[in-house]
């Protein structure tokens, strides 16, 4: 009985001090977002009203798109439709090189894990070189984001130092993170010089206004599109918001939820080419447009990609986002890892106590545990329900549904009391491989009620 | 069918229900005793920018060197600041990587998150990140309580995206966190920044 | 008033104290409870785990024992609240002759006496220190105090009754309402950072100082208990119910 999700998490636990720090930081950060939450008397009505907002354009996306692709024609960005990630990768790769480019700066965007548009570029003579400093030293390490927002706090200063010195000529011995941060400030500076495009994502589209907003805290997207002339923005259907009034209202949540900050320290709006340059929006579908017609889990369109699901899930403190087998780990990418392919990403679904503190955290209030405990029930029919659990559910509901098998095992249950305990204690029993075995009473509840009635 | 068809035709079909649009007049929104206080608390310690007030006396030369007494290269186009580089009228963007101190025009102010609007006055944009210390000049009449009032303002105004097609709310200077979430000043953008209260 | 009793299946077989000292305080707060005795389970452990459908009987069953009662009591929130939020829809359309009527009903020991008895004293002792653990379903689904995640006015409907025993010492740990790692099936599917849940919990509720841990759900108790006796850690685990009761 153990999910591929289990298993890595198994592995990943072998590291008390590991788990310790991982646990802290990510716990420390939903601190830091609790401090924001309560210290806006408004906190709650903002995220009715950004979930209220968000089920009204996700449900009218098709009038919204349209509205945005007007408005930013007449300011003149090139709008590009994508069905899927092929295209979505092949309409970047003729857009850079229609413009010779051979190096691309990009800031991070989730939308361009989703699609491997880095693998795609590199594939055809493109260099992507990622400016998010976490991105760039996972991009330097060859390794994969473990959260969406924080993708490298994983990993340890020693190691970042290392790579920087195998990486970056010059680079001294100092681990210190202040050191280290200048010296990515100095080799990315000489990156953003040379490149021929930025690339970024989008947090939010403004129908109203044909503009694109991106939030940053280092302002490399800003950086990635101050200085080569070509802008193209990667941009899910789902990122559109209606007009200005929404995005005040997300504008407050998503640092605050996202990172425990009253802001990003950048929020800039696009809303046409550089001077002399030509600005592009790829809106990709992707699945997103099949998803609106899932009954039960199309409101997971409403996220925004702020991470605080993952920071307080207790799960993911304790497991990482690589125990995970999608990109997107924690309870959202529980669910978005289903959304794209059932029958790859099952294994997340166990990754679950529904404790359901992602549910309440969440600034546009996606059901997120009530949606994982949906795709458990989906399971069976998929052919991925656990042979074992199955089993245990079964036996448990035949005796549950015949009161007098159920109270015969009641009174066979205090027997366990003298079954030797390398019975109880073996592998055949996962609940006795970290607890002792309760101890049975001598009568159920069941027994002593009926002495209970003749006495009363 | 085109994939924009396809895509806008699989979204009108697949809605399983549809929702009002949400009366945002509902939020009543923190505001503040005084704005202009909240304001400076906040960008001198959130958002670790240093602010100062500027003299009647001075002028912004004065106010540029009180700011960065080393600064050498000033990127600018604000009349009234000597400047070795002007946004205006550079060559190429990448020129304005070599400006010490960029000094600029911010529109207006917000109390909640020290964030100043920056609406794009200058040809080249770099010059708002890629200096390594950023001076933003801010009317202290000029502060609004929070996001909300902030834009609506910027929905008001026919002044912005005009000529340039970009404006950004800044709240201090560039940080991160990314390495074990040690905070470290001026990862990408800006190390510094001062706003001076005009 | 008439109150049925509902002792979840694994406090019957396990803690049947828990239901015998429900049932006392119940009384001597002048209850009428009866306990229909053909009950079982509410068919969370089947629904948690992802066989719903196997639940559905047990929901029909349940609500055919207790809707002619004016309230249901369970002294385990889980259960409670796997009634109150999952029993509706399990029984939709479902059930030929009625709507689901017993899940409305249906509450946990301690909402049942602070919203609806709304007792304000308490004849019991229980002179020793205690560890409150606020089990996410108390908390998250049947309202029993503000998740620390929520800007809402801070409540704690356990502790307030908690603080009408004579004696008492009341204290949360760090992370208040953090999981313990239980889940139901979790605990055996995801062994290793269930334990690890339990451990981080253990540790916390420890750090009190208090001698019991206490709350109002045994099956968080009885995980807790498990990986403390394994550990060896000495610390005692008590169900409110027991303390609320205690020299009654």
């Amino acid at each position: 009985m153990s999910t591929k999700h289990s298993k890595y998490a198994e592995d990943y636990l072998k590291d008390d001090p590991v788990v310790d720090r991982h646990d802290k930081t990510f716990f420390g950060v939903r601190e830091k977002r609790d401090r924001m939450a309560h210290d806006l008397p408004e906190w709650e009505q903002l995220r009715e009203a950004a979930d209220n907002i968000k089920r009204h354009t996700v449900t009218h996306l098709a009038d919204y798109l349209e509205q945005f692709e007007a408005n930013a024609t007449k300011n003149g960005i090139h709008v590009h439709w994508a069905k899927d990630a092929d295209e979505y990768n092949d309409i970047v790769l003729r857009i850079l090189q229609k413009h010779n480019v051979k190096k691309v700066v990009k800031s991070k965007s989730m939308l361009t894990e989703e699609c491997h548009l880095n693998e795609n570029l590199e594939k055809n003579g493109v260099e992507v070189i990622e400016t998010d400093l976490g991105e760039r030293i996972l991009q330097m390490m060859q390794l994969a984001p473990s959260h969406i927002v924080m993708p490298a706090l994983h990993v340890h200063r020693e190691q970042i130092g290392d790579c920087f010195r195998e990486k970056i000529p010059g680079t001294t011995e100092s681990n210190d993170p202040t050191y280290l941060t200048h010296v990515a400030r100095l080799h990315l500076r000489q990156q953003f010089m040379e490149a021929g495009a930025g690339m970024t994502g989008a947090n939010f589209g403004i129908a109203s206004k044909g503009e694109v907003v991106v939030c940053t805290n280092e302002g490399n997207a800003d950086m990635s599109t101050s200085m080569p002339k070509l802008h193209i923005v990667s941009m899910g259907i789902e990122k559109l918001i209606p007009d200005y009034s929404a995005m005040a209202v997300f504008q407050r949540l998503l640092a605050r939820s996202g990172t425990g900050q009253e802001t990003t320290v950048y929020t800039s709006h696009f809303r046409g080419p550089r001077p002399g340059g030509e600005m592009h929006i790829v809106l990709v579908d992707n699945g997103r447009s099949d998803i609106l017609g899932n009954q039960e889990h199309w409101q997971t369109l409403k996220c925004m990609r702020c991470g605080a699901c993952m920071n307080t899930c207790p799960v993911y403190r304790r497991s990482s986002g690589y125990s995970y087998t999608y990109f997107i780990p924690g309870p959202i990418g529980v669910n978005l890892g289903m959304l794209r392919d059932s029958n790859h990403y099952y294994d997340n679904v166990s990754a679950c106590t529904l404790c359901c503190s992602c549910d309440n955290v969440c600034p546009v209030r996606v059901d997120l545990s009530k949606q994982i405990y949906r795709w458990r029930q989906e399971l069976d029919e998929l052919g991925h329900a656990d042979a074992l659990k199955k089993f245990m559910s079964k036996r448990m509901a035949w005796m549950f549904n015949h009161t007098g098998v159920y109270n015969g095992a009641l009174s066979m249950a205090k027997m366990m009391n003298w079954m030797p305990r390398w019975i109880l204690n073996s592998k055949m029993n996962p609940w006795a491989y970290g607890h002792e075995m309760m101890k049975f009473p001598k009568k159920s509840f069941h027994k002593i009620w009926k002495k209970m009635k003749d006495e009363k | 069918m085109s994939s924009r068809d396809n895509i806008l035709n699989a979204l009108r079909n697949n809605v399983c229900e549809t929702y009002e649009k949400p009366d945002l007049t509902q939020i009543k929104p923190v505001v503040f005793d005084n704005p202009l206080e909240h304001f400076k608390l906040k960008a001198t310690t959130t958002a670790g920018a240093k602010l100062i007030e500027m003299d009647t006396d001075e002028n912004l030369d004065d106010i540029v060197r009180r700011a960065y007494p080393d600064a050498k290269i000033i990127a600018s186009n604000l009349q009234g600041v000597t400047a070795q580089l002007n946004p205006d009228t550079v060559n190429e963007a990448q020129e304005l990587a070599a400006a010490d101190v960029g000094v600029i025009q911010g529109d207006f102010g917000v109390a909640e998150n020290a964030c100043v609007w920056i609406p794009q006055t200058m040809k080249e944009k770099a010059i708002c990140f890629a200096s390594e210390f950023l001076v933003i000049l801010l009317d202290k009449k000029n502060i609004v309580n929070n996001m909300h009032e902030a834009y609506e303002r910027v929905e008001a105004s026919k002044d912005y995206f005009q000529q340039y097609k970009f404006g950004t709310f800044i709240s201090g200077p560039s940080k991160t966190a990314d390495i074990e979430s040690a905070l470290v000043y001026g990862a990408q953008a800006a190390r510094g920044v001062t706003i001076v209260l005009v | 008033m008439k109150v049925g009793l509902f002792v979840p299946c694994y406090v019957d077989a396990i803690y049947p104290e828990v239901g015998v000292m429900t049932y006392k305080l119940l009384r001597s707060l002048g209850v009428d409870v009866d306990y229909p005795e053909k009950q079982t389970c509410c068919g969370q452990p089947m629904g948690n785990a992802g066989f719903e459908k196997l639940a559905v009987p047990l929901a029909q069953k349940y609500d055919d024992l207790f809707r002619n009662f004016d309230y249901v009591v369970a002294p385990s929130v889980s259960c409670a609240a796997y009634v109150r939020v999952y029993h509706p829809a399990l029984l939709k359309g479902k059930s030929p002759m009625h709507e689901c009527v017993a899940s409305k009903k249906t509450v946990d020991l301690v909402e049942f006496l602070h919203d609806i008895l709304k007792v304000k004293s308490l004849p019991s002792k229980f002179p020793h220190k205690v560890s409150l653990h606020n089990s996410c379903h108390g908390v998250r689904e049947l309202g029993l105090s503000s998740p620390s995640e929520r800007n809402i006015p801070k409540f704690n409907k356990i502790i307030d009754l908690l603080n009408l025993v004579e004696g008492i010492e009341v204290v949360e740990p760090e992370r208040p309402d953090e999981c313990c790692g239980f889940g139901g099936m979790f605990s055996v599917e995801e062994t290793a950072v269930s334990l690890r849940m339990g451990k981080d919990k253990l540790r916390r509720h420890i750090a009190t100082g208090a001698e019991y841990i206490t709350g109002p759900d045994s099956s968080c108790l009885m995980h807790m208990g498990g990986v403390a006796k394994k550990m060896g850690l000495n610390i005692k685990f008590i169900h409110i119910a027991e303390i609320l009761a205690a020299g009654i």
